[in-house]
């Protein structure tokens, strides 16, 4: 089994690890709204090493998982997800985003510019929707890119993987 | 220059965005029950898993909060049932309160009394109730089992009252069953650390057997009459062979009594036994009615020997008269037979006066 090989399980593991924090631990965190986002944060480490179609499939199934179980409105998920982790994608290739902070600041401005969108497309007024964006929103970047940073320090080695190569 | 490759995986991506873009942009636009149809299947089918670990971990956090709650619930339930006693207590003695308020025929201050953390607490009450309430000086204080004291001293909100156990304390009583008058006062030789009354200046004429009610007389003008003021529990001691003492107990505690009421503005004269029908008291009135009764019935007795008695005197009346007349007849038919001895012919009238 060749290394990238391995290294592509490990990520998965990880994925999976992140997917069961996001349904088994973030209910029992604190305050949910501002808890970190340990989906958006799988989808966000995923599309800096994917490619931007693959990125954008892997927004628009958490976006699905997203709009499935949240009230907001169906397909505004869907939507969000898929161009954050698009842009996020060809954003990597802009910024050589290989620095572990530079990815954590990844992570939070997708997660604000996901929030944004959401709020957008879901027809929130515009009280709540600066309330959101101007206070949780923000809280929310900095707890997820945070928890980011400690996973890309923990399984750095698993990160070094280039899956679009 | 962008090589085939290179274009082929841009132009993939493309598609993949564009697709992915497009589904997404059609469940927003799309009607609300399509969205609703395909959540509700991916949450049933694809999602299942998630939303069982999601609602595992609801039921953790929220099993957690419920203990908590639970426990904080099972612990203020046991704080308050420490309490559950002596709230049942105060409540029995509001509603005697109340029952006695309803018929006490005068007026009256309810107040509470303010025990404070002191040894002498039992002799001087304080009152939540002042002179803004009505009450006065010389007011007495009243509790459903009888009197506590009497008021000493008033401000605006609160007062001052002296207890039975205040060895300045004194009041006219009387027995219920109105043999015996006296003084009664606290006594210095209280069994158990109990306060006690004595009940002084009784004749030593008059007896009083134990378990005696004694009231309040309302000599003196500052008490009601008919108020309970103790039980007669024995005897004291004799002094010189014209008075006794009797030792009482009190009918009301002022160490545990939490509400009283303040009697205001009890014109004199007025009895207030009726508003403190105790067991003594009741059986001093069954008495009394028992007595009467008695005594109804040696009048109807007497009526009844006198009617039979008359009856018997005219009786024997009459048949002293009759004897009498049986002699009249006797000696005139004698009268009248010794001058006509020897015929028939007068023989035959007699004979009939005598037979009438």
């Amino acid at each position: 089994m060749s290394s990238n090989r391995v290294s592509r399980v490990q990520l998965l593991l990880v994925m999976i690890l992140l997917v069961v924090l996001q349904f088994y631990v973030r209910p029992r965190l604190w305050d949910v709204r501002i808890s970190p986002d340990f989906l958006l944060i799988a989808m966000m480490l995923f599309a800096m090493r994917s490619s931007p179609g693959l990125a954008a499939l892997a927004g628009f199934a958490v976006g699905l998982i997203a709009d499935t179980l949240t009230p907001a409105r169906f397909g505004a998920g869907a939507l969000a997800h898929t161009l954050v982790a698009y842009l996020a994608s060809w954003g990597r290739a802009v910024f050589f985003a290989d620095n572990m902070l530079v990815n954590a600041g990844f992570v939070a401005v997708g997660l604000w510019l996901r929030d944004f969108i959401v709020l957008m497309a879901s027809g929130t007024d515009h009280r709540q929707m600066l309330t959101e964006l101007i206070f949780y929103s923000p809280l929310q970047a900095l707890t997820t890119a945070g928890f980011a940073l400690l996973v890309l320090i923990t399984f750095r080695s698993m990160f070094s993987v280039r899956l679009d190569a | 220059m962008i090589s085939t490759s290179d274009r082929h995986y841009t132009r993939r991506d493309t598609v993949l965005f564009l697709t992915c873009l497009g589904l997404s942009l059609f469940g927003l636009f799309s009607p609300e029950t399509w969205g609703h149809g395909v959540a509700d299947t991916l949450r049933e089918t694809v999602l299942s898993p998630l939303v069982w670990l999601q609602t595992r971990a609801e039921e953790g956090r929220t099993s957690r909060v419920r203990f908590r709650q639970v426990t904080s619930e099972r612990d203020s339930t046991a704080y308050l049932s420490q309490f559950l006693p002596s709230l049942r207590a105060e409540n029995e003695r509001l509603r005697q309160l109340l029952r006695l308020s309803r018929r006490l025929n005068t007026g009256y201050v309810p107040a509470e009394v303010l025990h404070q953390p002191q040894a002498m607490d039992g002799r001087t009450l304080l009152l939540s109730a002042g002179s803004r309430q009505g009450v006065a000086v010389f007011n007495p204080v009243v509790a459903p089992e009888g009197l506590i004291g009497m008021v000493s001293s008033v401000s605006g909100k609160s007062s001052v009252a002296m207890s039975w156990a205040h060895p300045e304390f004194r009041v006219s009583a009387f027995t219920v069953s109105g043999n015996a008058f006296g003084v009664v006062a606290p006594s210095n030789e209280g069994r158990n650390g109990e306060g006690a009354l004595e009940f002084r200046g009784v004749p030593y004429r008059d007896s009083v057997p134990l378990g005696t009610l004694v009231l309040s007389s309302g000599l003196g003008g500052v008490f009601p009459k008919g108020i309970p003021v103790g039980t007669v529990i024995g005897t004291v001691r004799e002094e010189a062979g014209w008075e006794r003492v009797y030792r009482l107990r009190p009918a009301a505690n002022p160490g545990s009594a939490a509400h009283v009421l303040v009697l205001v503005g009890t014109p004199q004269g007025r009895d207030l036994a009726g508003g403190f029908p105790s067991d003594s008291l009741l059986e001093a009135l069954r008495l009394d009615s028992i007595a009467r009764l008695q005594r109804a019935d040696s009048v109807v007795q007497a009526a009844r020997a006198a009617r039979a008695a008359r009856r018997d005197s005219l009786q024997r009346a009459d048949s002293v008269q009759a004897a009498r007349a049986a002699r009249a007849a006797r000696r005139d038919s004698l009268q009248r037979a010794s001058p006509i001895q020897g015929t028939s012919s007068g023989a035959a009238p007699v004979s009939q006066d005598s037979a009438q």
